[in-house]
């Protein structure tokens, strides 16, 4: 609720000031690149650890969190992925069906 | 078995969800607050990245209340950062490369458009925590109680720094009628 102020000469013009601005199409693509670049460095820690190192149980520590934060950010991964593909899927039931001339899409 | 990995499932579809529904308003009180695309967008995304890292416990310790704020909260820490960052190396201040300039062009500023150039000078003008209080109220159009869980003060002191902020708007602008 916006009770606590009265309206004022100045709150419409903030309101236009203040526009909101779309975010560019291609940022749904960065932050899927950041959560597979956090994944692959994950995975690489993983890869270079030594299993000699792993005897010692104060070494368990780090794997432990890369696997955390690969899984984590793999699961990211394809939300977002899944978000594209299902943008695009709509794009293109919606272009085929324009040129099918209808048809119901998901 | 199954359990866990529905519930990561469902997790996933919500937080797709999540960016689905507040990624304009992300962006938006990014580019106002850092002042470029640029910028804006790499914050929007260190955003969602640490929304996506803390995900799970926001929605726990939310008890059902949007989470609106707590992602707002994040790029409003993110956002002071950046700009500790940037006041250890000067470059162009904010009245250099004013986001609320950008978005509205000149023309629409100057043809018959003064009142809207004379707010936009005395925002510029305003204390950095009473732009973003602003920025939060009329590109976001939070009420108070969001604002104040996004900028960390209470219901009170949020209320009092938005209704000091556009007294003091009002106040410039009818200085400057005044002036002619």
């Amino acid at each position: 609720m916006h009770d606590e102020e009265r309206p004022s000469g100045v709150e419409p013009l903030l309101e236009r000031l203040f526009a909101p601005v779309e975010p560019p199409e291609r940022l749904g693509a960065r932050v899927e690149a950041r959560l597979q670049s956090i994944s692959q460095l994950a995975a690489d820690e993983l890869d270079g650890w030594e299993l000699a190192a792993m005897r010692d149980p104060r070494n368990w520590v780090r794997p432990a969190l890369a696997v955390l934060g690969g899984s984590a950010a793999a699961a990211g991964l394809v939300l977002l992925g899944l978000q594209r593909r299902h943008r695009a899927g709509r794009h293109d039931d919606s272009h085929s069906s324009a040129q099918a001339g209808g048809g119901s899409g998901r | 078995m199954v359990e866990p990995v529905s519930t990561k499932a469902q997790l996933d579809r919500e937080f797709a969800e999540l960016y689905r529904t507040h990624a304009r308003d992300l962006y938006s009180y990014a580019y106002y607050r850092v002042g470029n695309h640029h910028d804006a967008e790499d914050l929007t995304e260190q955003t969602f990245l640490q929304a996506y890292r803390h995900f799970e416990r926001a929605q726990r310790e939310s008890d059902g209340r949007p989470l609106r704020p707590w992602l707002l909260r994040i790029a409003h820490n993110l956002a002071a950062n950046h700009y500790r960052y940037r006041s250890r190396r000067p470059q162009t201040t904010l009245d250099d490369n004013s986001p609320l300039e950008a978005v509205h062009s000149t023309e629409e500023l100057v043809a018959g458009r003064d009142e809207l150039a004379r707010v936009l000078d005395a925002v510029k003008r305003l204390p950095d925590d009473r732009r973003e209080a602003l920025i939060m109220r009329f590109a976001l159009g939070m009420d108070n109680r969001e604002i104040a869980r996004a900028i960390g003060r209470s219901d009170g002191a949020t209320k009092v720094l938005i209704h000091r902020a556009i007294k003091q708007l009002e106040g410039v602008m009818a200085l400057a009628e005044a002036g002619g």
